[in-house]
């Protein structure tokens, strides 16, 4: 979603993941555990947290950028995914903590199948928030201007949409995401460190990119083949052979669709 | 005698004669000369895909793996066989490690080409994933990849680099990528930078340009490997992942894209910090990661670009 | 009647729902100066988009010196000899003057890349028959003084100019200009004019011309043709087509006849 308004890779996204995971950490701290309302407050809590830094990064180090060729940006976002990933482990140190439980943990039997509760809570919560999503992009103003800028951020700026409030907005919304990924993340696999965001960023890039890049129901098509193939892979004999399982399928996909699965591609006036 | 020439012959002989004073020289200034030489190459080769040509490629460190194995490979296995019990004369070890540094260095090349090739019709950013995705499955490749010692490493490489092989992979990377661009026929990585509908419209055929880039990048990329090998004596998947692929690229960017010099003194530059960082080692990546955000928002054509018009708009 | 050097027969392409060329038939013969106009999308540029090769047609062929297009690269059609400027310009922007042309100049290398590299007696004299070639065009376009200039710090006249120059270094048959006078000033259209019939006689050319300025295209063209939501509606000398009802009809909503002589 980023991309498609920016038009760039966000590497830093990683670690507003991260950043939302160790939020969470924090304040399911000050939070009873095991309660519904305890976890969703630590859920928000995380999610305002990382829309704010999100804002911040992007005032302080993009808007500068913004109008110069791609790579530069491209170049400083790496810089501040460094930057917060080296940041993390000099004040959090670089020893695996354990998240707590922060929602009611129920295991629920399905004839031969286990599922817990916070595997239910990650598959509830990501759907209720793509559809939150989905609503936000197409039926209210600013996602409007959202789908504006990111076709013609001149256009919009002549038809009255303030280009920076629209941006500062998408990166908002995009961090607050990442934040709820973070903390479901981390529901799911209880221990986490300040590098942990590096390969769920870079599987995410894959998964948008598998969809066609800037097509939000693109992305969550992406994310969800990426996730089924890497878990059924991890259960074979493959398994050590994981993370390069995603690359592989995104290379086999561009090397077809350049565009990605769901993708349009914009091509270059001659 | 034609200019690149010359200064390929100077940096031989300079090579030479360090070679033979070698162990009047403090051994810890060798060493940090010759991880100096060892990262100009990888820069300087990253430079001809990225500077000149274009092509932002994220997974440089991937081709240095491989030609790190492969020429271990050739020297721990056989080498043995061919130098026979003794060891055999440092003549004909170097020749084994001549030999060794290139099959890495096409071996490398080689998956330049397996990379290159379905990367052409991808842009900018998607470009960039793809590379990283392939370095990314080296890595995991050769994380798996039991001869080759796995997950643990390869270890007992012989120490065949010396500061002699060093800059005469130096300078003939150098050399190569200037010979190269400034002619008729290396304008046209640069035009294909510029302009790739302009570039056909004018009868470049800049797939080939293109895969030419990242074939010969690649192949200096793997000698690299193969010296850096043969001088930690012993090489981790790990170690030449996605981090190492970004450090290269910040040394392209320092320099300013598209400027070998520029490059080379990045290079230098950013192969010493880390050795006067060391009393403050755990800020390094701190002060690296800023460094690299106030260089991008002040100054992104380069520290050392020099040159009118060369930042890219 | 010798065969012609261009010939579009039934050149179609279709852009999902849009029928951009529309079964167009046109023929440009060795040494003849034509034209192409048409109101804004009327399909111009996407006709030489596709003599070159940028688009391939969805129906009907192009032929070029006897050879179908249809199916070869961009860069290969430059070698077959036809070579063509942009409507927006495409210069190589951080490449000097000097540079832009001896690029251009790759196609007829004698020497190949391994060769740059050993930098034997072959390749310098390769080297400096392609510079003098560089110079020398660049001095009949009097842009040799500009020669170490990074080309985007030209004026935009000369920018132009230095499009074409490109163009003929790589020893075109056939060249096509896309808007070549856009921008210019009416003094600047008749040297425009002037440069164009020079260039034709000079390196032995066939010249496909699109342009909107009547003036330009009136002045040169030997024959004219007029495209029209991508179909061919008319086609002959100058006269014939300022005078054709259907030209005019297509050119309304402009004061048509100011349109078509005062350009």
């Amino acid at each position: 979603m980023v991309y498609g308004v920016l038009r760039f890779i966000n590497f830093a996204h990683s670690e507003v993941f991260m950043v939302g995971a160790f939020i969470g950490y924090y304040l399911g701290k000050l939070v009873p555990e095991g309660t519904l309302w305890g976890g969703l407050l630590v859920l928000t809590g995380a999610m305002i947290g990382c829309a704010i830094l999100g804002i911040l990064v992007e005032r302080i180090v993009y808007r500068p950028l913004r109008g110069g060729p791609t790579i530069n940006v491209l170049i400083t976002a790496i810089g501040v995914s460094l930057l917060l990933q080296y940041t993390g482990q000099l004040v959090f140190g670089a020893a695996p903590r354990t998240f707590p439980p922060i929602f009611p943990a129920a295991n629920f039997h399905l004839g031969p199948l286990t599922i817990s509760s916070n595997q239910l809570f990650v598959i509830g919560v990501a759907v209720a928030l793509m559809i939150g999503l989905q609503l936000i992009v197409f039926k209210t103003k600013i996602g409007t201007a959202m789908r504006a800028v990111s076709l013609n951020p001149k256009a919009a700026q002549l038809v009255g949409v303030n280009n920076n409030v629209v941006i500062s907005f998408t990166f908002g919304l995009g961090s607050a995401l990442a934040a709820a990924g973070g903390i479901l993340y981390a529901l799911n696999y209880p221990s986490i460190d300040p590098l942990m965001g590096v390969m769920p960023g870079l599987k995410a890039f894959v998964a948008a990119v598998l969809g066609g890049i800037g097509n939000i129901p693109g992305a969550a098509l992406g994310g969800l083949i990426l996730g089924t193939v890497e878990t059924f892979i991890g259960g074979s004999q493959f398994s050590t052979y994981k993370d390069a399982i995603a690359f592989a399928i995104l290379i086999m996909i561009l090397l077809f669709k350049p565009a990605g699965l769901l993708g349009k591609f914009t091509t270059e006036k001659v | 005698m034609p200019r690149p020439h010359l200064y390929l012959l100077v940096t031989l002989a300079i090579a030479f004669g360090l070679s033979r004073i070698s162990d009047r020289i403090d051994p810890y200034h060798l060493d940090v000369l010759i991880g100096v030489g060892i990262n100009v190459i990888l820069a300087v080769s990253l430079n001809l895909v990225n500077g000149y040509t274009g092509q932002f490629s994220l997974g440089h460190a991937g081709f240095m793996s491989v030609g790190a194995y492969l020429t271990a490979a050739v020297t721990v296995f056989l080498g043995p066989r061919l130098l026979g019990e003794d060891g055999g004369t440092a003549f004909y070890q170097g020749a084994i490690f001549l030999g060794a540094l290139i099959a890495g260095g096409c071996g490398a090349a080689l998956a330049g080409l397996a990379v290159g090739i379905p990367s052409l019709r991808l842009k900018g950013d998607y470009l960039a994933l793809v590379t990283l995705g392939f370095g990314e499955i080296i890595r995991v490749i050769f994380q798996n990849f039991e001869p080759l010692g796995g997950a643990l490493g390869l270890n007992g490489i012989p120490a065949y680099t010396t500061i002699f092989w060093v800059l005469a992979f130096v300078g003939l990377a150098v050399f190569v990528v200037t010979s190269l661009i400034n002619s008729t026929y290396g304008r046209g990585f640069l035009a294909t930078h510029d302009d790739e509908i302009a570039s056909e419209a004018v009868g470049l055929n800049t797939t080939r340009y293109k895969i030419v880039a990242f074939v010969i990048g690649a192949f200096f990329a793997g000698t690299a490997g193969g010296l850096y090998g043969h001088f930690k004596m012993t090489i981790t998947p790990t170690g030449f992942d996605f981090t190492k692929s970004i450090e290269i690229v910040v040394m392209v960017i320092l320099g300013g894209m598209g400027n070998t010099l520029g490059v080379i003194l990045a290079a230098i530059l950013l192969t010493l910090l880390p050795e006067v960082l060391r009393p403050v080692a755990e800020y390094r990546m701190i002060i690296y990661s800023l460094m690299l955000i106030i260089l991008m928002l002040a100054r992104p054509q380069g520290l050392f670009n020099f040159k009118l018009g060369r930042a890219k708009s | 009647m010798p065969a012609p050097l261009l010939q579009l027969s039934q050149a179609t392409i279709r852009f999902g729902g849009l029928t951009a060329v529309n079964a167009v038939d046109f023929t440009v013969n060795a040494g003849e100066l034509c034209g192409l106009i048409g109101p804004n999308g009327a399909g111009k540029t996407t006709v030489f988009n596709l003599i070159t090769g940028v688009y391939q047609p969805t129906d009907g062929a192009i032929t070029f010196a006897g050879t179908p297009v249809a199916g070869l690269r961009v860069n290969d059609i430059v070698g077959l000899g036809i070579a063509r400027t942009f409507q927006n310009i495409r210069l190589f922007g951080s490449l000097s003057v000097f540079d832009n042309v001896r690029v251009a100049c790759n196609r007829h290398r004698a020497t190949g890349p391994f060769q740059t590299m050993v930098r034997g007696a072959a390749f310098r004299a390769d080297e400096a028959a392609i510079a003098r070639r560089a110079e020398e065009l660049l001095d009949i376009f009097n842009l040799r003084r500009f020669r170490d200039a990074p080309a985007k710090s030209l004026p935009y006249g000369e920018q132009r100019r230095l499009e074409i120059v490109r163009c003929l270094a790589t020893k075109p048959k056939l060249l096509l200009l896309d808007e070549p006078a856009a921008g210019m000033n009416p003094t600047e259209k008749v040297e425009l004019v002037r440069l164009i019939q020079q260039v034709q006689k000079q390196f032995d050319l066939s010249i496909l011309l699109v342009e909107h300025s009547m003036k330009v295209v009136m002045g040169v063209c030997q024959r004219i043709a007029v495209l029209d939501y991508g179909v061919k509606i008319a086609e002959g000398t100058p006269a014939e087509i300022q005078r054709d009802k259907k030209v005019i009809e297509a050119y309304l909503g402009e004061d048509h006849q100011t349109a078509l002589s005062h350009h």
